[in-house]
C-alpha cells in the first residue's frame, strides 16, 4: 500500500511513516497543503493521511481541490482535539474517515487499510456478502450459515455486515461504535464486547471454526480460518 | 391657556351676577302682582335690612321714592349707577359702581334691582388668586417632582454604571441593585443581571477547570513518574522496565481520556455546537442508546427498562444527546450492584420534555445530590469504581446547551437524574 502523508508536524509524520514502512508499506511525506495537492494529483496513492491544520492550504481545502480535480484517493483526516464539529466538516468536504490526535498506531492502520480497500464509489454494490459458509442477504435481511438461517437483532445484523465488509481486516472498537451505533464517544459500559459476544454465539454455535476473532488490545477480525472445511 | 381659563371664568361670574339680579327682579314683580305696590315696598324694606343682600329702589310714577336707596335713571333696562349720589363716600375710597336693572312695573312705578360691581370683581379676584396659587404650586411641584424623578433615574443609571465598572474591575459577583419600581429601567437592570450571572458562571467554570485539572490530574501524573523512575532504578531488568512502561502508557491513556472529556465539556459549554441543532426525537435517540446498553446490562445481571411517550420533540445535536443519555445510563449501571433495575423514562410535558434515568441501587447521600453534576465529583462509595468523575458533568453541560435543567433526587431507594425543559419564559 502506498500512502501520502500530508502533515506539517514532522514528528507525527515521521512516526506514521516509520510505522507504515515497518509493516511493509510505502509512505511519502509532504509538509504543506499546496505540495500535497500537487503530489496527490501527480502520483497514484492508495490512501492519503491529511492533517487538518496545514500551511498554504488547510486540510479541508486540499480535499476539496483534489475532489474537484477528480482525484478519488481515499482520505483519512487527522485532527487535533479542538473542535468536535471538525469531523462533520471533514467528511462533508470529501474526506472518508477521521481520526483524532493522539491516536494509537493500530487504530490508524486499521482505518487506513479499511479505506484503501474500499470499493471505488459508483461501483455496483453487492446485495449478498459472504465469508466461508456464512451468507448475508442485504435485501432480504437474512443471514445463513451452512444453509441454516440465523436470527439476528437489527443491530447485530449491522455489526455482522460491517465485519463482513471488512473481512480479513482489523476493525477497532471505535470504528464499530462509529459505524454500527453512530456513537462518537466510547461508553464506559462494554457495549461492543457484549454485542460481539452475542453475535459470535449465534453464528458460531455448534461450529468447529469460529469466524469472529478478538485481537487483544486492538479490535476484531472476521476471518475464515479453514476455508477448505 | 391660562388666559382662556381667566376669560371664561370672568364671563361665568358676570353672567351669574346678572342672573341673580334678573331672578330677584322677577321675584319682586310676582310680589307686586300679588300684593300690590305697598306690599312690594314692605318686602323691599324688609330685604334692605338684611346684610349682604342686593340693593333696591322703588319709585312711584311721579318719581317719588317709595322704598330702597337706589335712584332710577330715565330709561329702563341695564344701567350703571354711582352709589347713593347724595351721600358723601368715605374719605379715600372711590364711589361704588352699581350694576342695576331698571324695570317699569304695570302701574307705572319703577323697580330697580342692583348689586355692587365690586362683589363680582371680588369673586373674580378670589378665583384669579386661587388660580394663580394653583398654577404656581403646579409649577413648583412639577419642577421639584421632575427634578426628583430625574435624580432618581440618574441615580439608578449611576448604580448600573457602578455595577458594570465593578464587574469590569473583577468583582464578578456584583449585580445591579434592584428597586421596587417596576419599569423599563428595572427590566433592563434584570436583563443585565442575568447577563452578569452568565458571565460569572462561565468564568467560574474556567477557573474551576484549571483548579480541577491541577488537583485531579496530578495524582496519575505523579504515579506515572514514580513508575518510570522505579523502572530506571531497576537498571538492566528488561522485563521490569517493559511492565513499568506498559503501566505508564495505560495511565497516560486514561489521562488522555480525561483530557478529551474535559475538552468536550469545554466545547459543549462554549455553545459552538448550537449551529448544528436540528429538530430531533429524543425518544428515538433514547431507544437506540438503551438498545445498545441492554445486552451489556443483562450480562451483568442488571435490568435496563424503557418507558417512553413518543415522539419527544427537541431541537438539538443527535450525537451529543446520545452521549448525554449514554452517560446517564453508564453512571447508573456502573455504580449499582448486580440485580439493580435502571429505568429510562421520557415524558412529554406542557412546553417541553422530561427525561429521567432512575435506579434502585444504593443511591447518593442526600447532602451530595446537589453536587453530583460538578466536575470531578465522585461519591465516596464510587472512588473504587473506574471513571473520571466527568460523566454527569458532561451530562449537565449537554443538557444546559439544549435548554434542559438537570436535577438529582432520591429515588427511594437509589438515584434519579432528571432532565426537564427549562421554563423558557424566564
Amino acid at each position: 500500500m502506498k500512502t501520502l502523508i500530508i502533515e506539517d508536524d514532522e514528528e507525527v509524520a515521521a512516526f506514521v511513516a516509520a510505522g507504515l514502512r515497518e509493516r511493509g508499506h510505502e509512505a511519502a511525506i509532504v509538509a504543506n497543503g499546496r505540495d500535497g495537492v500537487q503530489r496527490a494529483s501527480a502520483e497514484q496513492f492508495d490512501a492519503i493521511i491529511l492533517d487538518r491544520m496545514l500551511p498554504e492550504f488547510d486540510g479541508l481545502t486540499v480535499v476539496a481541490l483534489l475532489r474537484a480535480e477528480g482525484v478519488a484517493t481515499p482520505v483519512l483526516f487527522l485532527t487535533n482535539l479542538s473542535g468536535i464539529d471538525d469531523r462533520v466538516d471533514g467528511l462533508e468536504a470529501g474526506g472518508d474517515d477521521y481520526l483524532v490526535k493522539p491516536f494509537a498506531f493500530e487504530e490508524l492502520m486499521a482505518r487506513l487499510i479499511a479505506l484503501a480497500r474500499r470499493p471505488m464509489l459508483g461501483g455496483a454494490s453487492p446485495t449478498v456478502l459472504s465469508a466461508g459458509d456464512l451468507e448475508m442477504d442485504l435485501v432480504a435481511r437474512t443471514v445463513r450459515r451452512g444453509g441454516e438461517e440465523i436470527d439476528l437483532q437489527p443491530r447485530e445484523f449491522r455489526l455482522l455486515e460491517f465485519l463482513l465488509r471488512n473481512e480479513e481486516r482489523l476493525v477497532t472498537r471505535k470504528m464499530l461504535l462509529e459505524h454500527v451505533w453512530e456513537f462518537l464517544f466510547d461508553p464506559q459500559t462494554n457495549i461492543v464486547e457484549t454485542h460481539i459476544s452475542r453475535l459470535r454465539t449465534k453464528i458460531d454455535r455448534g461450529r468447529a471454526a469460529s469466524l469472529i476473532h478478538t485481537i487483544r488490545g486492538a479490535g476484531y477480525l472476521l476471518r475464515v480460518l479453514n476455508p477448505g472445511l | 391657556m391660562g388666559g382662556f381659563v381667566y376669560l371664561s371664568v370672568r364671563h361665568e361670574i358676570l353672567t351669574d351676577f346678572d342672573a341673580r339680579i334678573i331672578e330677584e327682579t322677577d321675584a319682586l314683580r310676582r310680589t307686586f302682582a300679588e300684593e300690590g305696590r305697598d306690599g312690594l315696598a314692605a318686602t323691599l324694606a324688609a330685604r334692605g335690612s338684611i346684610g349682604g343682600a342686593l340693593l333696591y329702589g322703588l319709585e312711584a310714577p311721579d318719581r317719588k321714592r317709595l322704598a330702597g336707596d337706589l335712584v332710577a335713571p330715565v330709561s329702563s333696562g341695564w344701567t350703571e349707577l354711582k352709589e347713593d349720589e347724595n351721600d358723601e363716600p368715605p374719605e379715600g375710597t372711590a364711589a361704588e359702581i352699581i350694576r342695576a336693572l331698571v324695570t317699569r312695573l304695570p302701574d307705572g312705578s319703577i323697580l330697580i334691582v342692583g348689586d355692587e360691581r365690586r362683589r363680582a370683581n371680588e369673586a373674580l379676584r378670589g378665583v384669579l388668586s386661587a388660580f394663580g396659587w394653583a398654577i404656581g404650586a403646579t409649577i413648583i411641584l412639577g419642577l421639584a417632582g421632575g427634578l426628583w424623578l430625574s435624580r432618581q433615574f440618574l441615580r439608578r443609571v449611576d448604580a448600573m454604571r457602578l455595577a458594570a465598572q465593578a464587574i469590569m474591575a473583577g468583582d464578578w459577583s456584583r449585580r445591579i441593585p434592584l428597586t421596587p419600581i417596576d419599569d423599563d429601567l428595572s427590566a433592563l437592570a434584570r436583563t443585565f443581571n442575568r447577563l452578569f450571572a452568565r458571565i460569572e458562571k462561565l468564568l467560574l467554570a474556567n477557573k474551576h477547570i484549571s483548579a480541577d485539572i491541577a488537583h485531579d490530574l496530578r495524582k496519575p501524573l505523579a504515579s506515572v513518574l514514580r513508575r518510570l523512575e522505579g523502572a530506571r532504578a531497576q537498571g538492566a531488568d528488561l522485563e521490569a522496565v517493559r511492565s513499568a512502561v506498559k503501566a505508564a502508557i495505560a495511565e497516560i491513556e486514561n489521562l488522555l481520556e480525561t483530557f478529551n472529556a474535559l475538552l468536550r465539556i469545554a466545547q459543549v459549554e462554549a455553545g459552538a455546537r448550537r449551529a448544528g441543532f436540528r429538530p430531533r426525537d429524543l425518544a428515538e435517540i433514547a431507544r437506540e442508546v438503551v438498545e445498545a446498553f441492554q445486552p451489556a446490562a443483562e450480562d451483568e445481571g442488571k435490568t435496563l427498562a424503557l418507558r417512553l411517550d413518543e415522539p419527544l420533540p427537541i431541537s438539538g445535536d443527535k450525537e451529543l444527546l446520545a452521549q448525554m443519555i449514554a452517560n446517564m445510563i453508564d453512571n447508573a449501571l456502573r455504580h449499582a450492584p448486580k440485580g439493580v433495575r435502571v429505568e429510562v423514562a421520557g415524558e412529554r410535558m406542557p412546553g417541553g420534555v422530561r427525561l429521567s434515568v432512575a435506579d434502585d441501587g444504593p443511591g447518593v447521600d442526600s447532602r451530595e445530590l446537589k453536587v453530583i453534576f460538578e466536575r470531578f465529583y465522585r461519591a465516596d462509595a464510587a472512588r473504587s469504581t473506574p471513571g473520571s468523575g466527568l460523566g454527569l458533568n458532561l451530562v449537565a453541560a449537554i443538557a444546559d446547551l439544549h435548554g434542559l435543567e438537570c436535577s438529582a433526587s432520591d429515588n427511594r431507594p437509589g438515584l434519579r437524574v432528571t432532565l426537564t425543559t427549562a421554563d423558557s419564559s424566564e
